[in-house]
């Protein structure tokens, strides 16, 4: 049914399709293997690298790197001078064009919000990809680490390595003794959704010496709230990118009945952590010591209370200028797990929906 | 294909081979497996010819449809032969067997809107390969089909706006442009006026005068098979009863056994019985 | 009285072969990179003639290597599923089926979630897996849906649904227990995306697609009979019983094959077979070729708006058939109604 000239064409192009082509630039580079055990062949000079997700930019901006950023997704907010780099789109849906458009030797993405459909797309057409896989706090760190070797970069990142490895021994240190805090972490209210063990949030509660009160297996586990007032957590803690939500929050829980049974609530006891609690970037440990300041008081009461006031007002004159959208990355998990359920409702059985009323 | 190159040659001689033969034909079949036979019908013989009309007739349950099926070849018997120009009907292979009997039951609803002439043209379809093209031939005999129905004005119009007397012509008109030996209809009179009924029973008479079909028409309505038919074969919970001319087995005391229901017989002036309720003069 | 000619057929295809051109010269046009119409020609010209060394690599990339296997996976996607459509429709005797009614989708995404749980990093897995759930699927349903031997329209039309149903069930279950990461890969696939590439060659995939759309149209004429009754059809000498089987296997491989690349993409089965019937009468041997090539110039020009209309981010090809479909499908009911 295909004529036959537009036949001999589409086999023609398709010949020429599948072949592989590549836009790395030709010199000699060489094979690494990725987080995800892709071996990846990177060229030997890194002049352009492209991110497709906001911890990775972030990562690059700590590293200094940022001349060196050709490109990221529209997301990428941290710092604010990433939002002025050329967008290549979503992290989940990114243009593979726009990021062809951007010539890059190098692109960056991670197993916690890329998709891998992308990674082998990119992979396909030759552009080198290199996917991080960080699991825990440390593995950020060597995440770090690897990022600044692939792209030549690794006296900067030894030496911001050295720099977090050494704020969270200090912390650690300074914690050795405490006990930790029980903590309920809220990454959605309604449903009630809280993280798992084994998730990211988890350990770096972990290092600002709060547990989970929850335990499980999951990593969005939903809860019911009697769970909870069973088990009387000592803090509430909160992820937001939104200064001064700490004093909202709390008013709001303490204005609903069944949260203001909590000790927790009665006693004031609710934590708003930096979002960057869920990005695996060298800003977290800002949140994970902020953290550990706000539950462990006792823990901190020898630092000078003046440098704990300025880095915060730093960070609360940068947050002034972010718009709270839903850009949360906890909530973009939480809002993915709920959308991919509703998703679930409305796709497969979109047909059925119309069928229902059909002659049966 | 022999039935293509016939397409215009019927032989002026009537065929002294008979078109239909039944003999002893019988069926059973039974609620389970493994239970008593619920039902039996048979064993069945009689003959047809060309130009014959017959009609089957008898109380509801007593076979009729089933032994129409089993001339049509879509169920097989359990015993005895069916054969339609000397060929047994449950030997032929599905598309032989459609150039030799069509047959007309109550039509499916229409799913898409489709136009009279292609509803026709799909009669055409055991002649020729599985995926073909209608050839002019093939237009000419759907075309013959509608004109022998006197439905040809209609052939344009869609099959959903046709009333109830006008499609059950052009149902009959895709029977016939399947060019059949045996034209078979299952109770084709069900939906229609009396005035339908009339005119489908006349139509049927002229088309076995005419056209030289040999037409067996299961149908409850007695009169009407009197009028039109040449025989008749009659049942009562599978038994065939009798078989022979209308006048032969519309008896009274036949009639009224079968049907159990208080009938009169009269004969008319042409020969041929009427049936009517007694005690209404 | 015109019946239905092999020229009028060639005549309707070679038109819409000529819209499917024109609609994906523009598709070419169209993208984020900066390149002009000039360019794309001398690319394609060269591509075709051979002389890959004179273009740029970039642009090479671009057209042979992004937009054009788009394209053509989307032709190809949609070709699957609009025949799909019009052969379920026949079979069901619904007008209502679209590929998606006997649960083939619902097997897919079973397949997929499996793959990912298991083995998220294998490129490719998900797509084949994703074949192999929609395959064990219509299997499954082959067997529930048989009465008396053969395929029964009712019968296989429940059976399609309870096992969707079922499916889907299990689906979420999976995904609410399972502590899988890469699972927000499954939404993309499930509202239907084009921008993965197949995990085989395409020229594999086309064949596929031509020999089982081949089989399909050897029983269009059949199908024209089945559709006035399946009794009658079958006193006209129709085997009935070996179409049912030719149409729902090769219809719902088709779907598999499909959605095993693509995901779940709506309303393009369900729609374009009646859009062409509109447009061209229902006699399956023209509907079939016109459905399948009016499914592939829907989904290219919806894929076409999906990686445009809001560039950079790429919208889910699924999300446009869904917006441009529901408007049509209110259409073509009150059409109807009328």
């Amino acid at each position: 049914m295909l004529g036959g000239a537009a036949h001999t064409a589409l086999v023609a192009a398709s010949a020429t399709v599948l072949s592989q082509s590549s836009v790395a630039n030709t010199a000699p580079g060489r094979v690494v293997t990725d987080e995800t055990g892709r071996r990846v062949a990177i060229p030997a000079d890194v002049k352009r690298v492209v991110t497709l997700a906001p911890n990775l930019t972030e990562t690059i901006y700590a590293l200094g790197l940022e001349g060196r950023l050709a490109g990221d997704t529209d997301y990428c907010d941290t710092p604010s001078a990433a939002k002025l780099k050329p967008h290549v789109g979503g992290a989940q849906n990114p243009s593979l064009e726009a990021i062809v458009a951007l010539h890059p030797d190098l692109v960056l993405a991670t197993t916690s919000i890329n998709r891998i459909a992308t990674v082998d797309a990119l992979a396909k057409v030759g552009i080198a990809v290199y996917t991080t896989d960080p699991q825990t706090v440390r593995g950020m760190v060597e995440s770090t680490a690897r990022i600044a070797d692939a792209m030549g970069a690794s006296a900067q990142g030894a030496e911001l390595v050295a720099r977090l490895q050494a704020r969270l021994d200090a912390l650690a240190a300074r914690l050795a003794n405490v006990p930790p805090v029980h903590v309920l972490f809220v990454v959605w209210e309604n449903p009630l959704i809280t993280i798992g063990q084994n998730t990211f949030i988890a350990d770096a509660l972990r290092w600002a010496g709060a547990e989970s009160v929850i335990v499980s297996k999951q990593k969005w586990p939903d809860i019911t709230f009697e769970e909870v007032a069973r088990l009387q957590p000592d803090y509430i803690v909160f992820a937001s990118n939104h200064a001064g939500i700490e004093k909202d929050e709390l008013s709001a829980l303490r204005s609903r009945a069944d949260w203001k049974q909590l000790r927790a609530v009665e006693l004031g006891h609710v934590a708003v952590m930096s979002e960057e609690v869920n990005r695996p970037s060298p800003g977290l440990v800002d949140a994970i010591e902020q953290l550990a300041r706000e539950v462990h008081p006792d823990a901190f009461r020898d630092t000078e209370k003046k440098e704990s006031h300025r880095s915060t007002e730093t960070r609360r004159q940068e947050n002034r200028n972010v718009k709270v959208q839903n850009r949360d990355s906890v909530r973009v998990a939480a809002i993915e797990k709920i959308d991919t359920r509703a998703g679930l409702r409305s796709a497969p059985i979109a047909g059925l929906g119309a069928r229902r009323g059909a002659a049966l | 294909m022999p039935r293509n190159a016939q397409t215009h040659s019927r032989p002026f001689h009537t065929d002294p081979r008979p078109r239909l033969k039944v003999e002893q034909v019988s069926y059973a079949y039974s609620a389970t497996d493994r239970s008593a036979p619920k039902f039996i019908l048979g064993p069945v013989t009689f003959e047809a010819q060309q130009r014959e009309l017959i009609a089957i007739l008898g109380p509801n349950a007593s076979g009729k449809s089933t032994l129409l099926k089993l001339l049509a070849g879509v169920t097989k018997p359990l015993s005895g032969r069916v054969e339609v120009d000397g060929a047994e009907v449950g030997g032929l292979d599905l598309r032989t067997r459609a150039q030799k009997i069509a047959l007309v039951q109550q039509e499916s609803e229409l799913l898409f809107p489709l136009r009279v002439w292609e509803y026709v043209l799909q009669g055409r379809y055991p002649y020729g390969r599985r995926l073909r093209f209608e050839s002019d031939e093939d237009c000419l005999m759907a075309g013959n089909a509608l004109a022998q129905v006197g439905a040809y004005a209609l052939r344009d119009r869609w099959m959903e706006q046709l009333s109830g007397g006008e499609k059950q012509r052009v149902i009959l008109a895709r029977a016939l442009s399947q060019q059949p030996a045996l034209l078979l209809l299952d109770e084709p009179t069900q939906h229609l006026d009396i005035g339908g009924k009339v005119e489908l029973l006349r139509r049927l008479r002229k088309l076995a005068d005419e056209n030289r079909y040999t037409v067996v028409v299961v149908t409850h309505e007695l009169n009407l098979a009197a009028e039109f038919s040449d025989r008749i074969v009659l049942l009562q919970k599978g038994k065939p009863l009798r078989i022979g001319t209308p006048a032969q087995v519309y008896q009274r005391d036949l009639l009224e056994e079968v049907f159990e229901a208080p009938l009169e017989v009269e004969l008319k002036v042409t020969g041929r019985p009427r049936v009517i309720l007694r005690g209404s003069h | 009285m015109k019946p239905l000619t092999p020229r009028r057929i060639l005549g309707v295809c070679g038109l819409l072969l000529a819209v499917l051109f024109v609609v994906v010269v523009i598709s070419l046009r169209m993208g984020s990179y900066p390149i002009s119409t000039s360019e794309i020609v001398m690319t394609l010209f060269r591509g075709v003639a051979g002389q890959r060394e004179q273009i740029s690599s970039e642009f090479w990339l671009v057209v042979f290597g992004l937009r054009l296997p788009r394209i053509a996976l989307g032709i190809l996607v949609g070709a699957a599923l609009s025949t799909a459509g019009a052969g379920f429709q026949a079979l069901l005797r619904n007008p209502l089926a679209d590929p998606y009614v006997l649960g083939v989708s619902s097997g897919a995404a079973l397949g997929a979630i499996v793959s990912l749980v298991i083995a998220p990093h294998v490129p490719g897995l998900i797509q084949l897996a994703a074949f192999a759930g929609s395959a064990a699927t219509i299997t499954a349903v082959y067997f529930l849906g048989r009465r008396g031997g053969q395929l029964d329209s009712p019968t296989l039309l429940l059976a399609g649904i309870v096992s969707a149903s079922f499916l889907s069930a299990i689906i979420m279950f999976l995904m609410t227990t399972l502590s899988g990461r890469d699972l927000r890969g499954m939404a993309f696939w499930l509202m239907g995306d084009l921008s993965s590439p197949a995990a085989i060659d395409l020229r594999w995939l086309y064949f596929i697609l031509l020999v089982v759309l081949g089989s399909i149209y050897t029983t269009s004429s059949d199908l024209n009979l089945i559709l006035t009754g399946e009794q009658e059809a079958r006193h006209l000498g129709v085997n009935v019983k070996r179409v049912k089987l030719v149409v729902y296997i090769g219809a719902s491989l088709l779907t598999g094959l499909a959605v095993s690349v693509s995901g779940a993409i709506g309303y393009v089965g369900l729609l374009v077979p009646h859009v062409m019937r509109m447009m061209f009468g229902t006699d399956y041997r023209l509907l079939i070729p016109a459905s399948a090539l009016g499914g592939a110039i829907a989904i290219v020009i919806a894929d076409t708006l999906a990686r445009t209309v809001v560039a950079p981010t790429e919208l889910p090809v699924g999300a446009m058939t869904a917006l441009a479909g529901a408007p049509v499908f209110i259409y073509l009911m009150r059409r109807k109604v009328r």
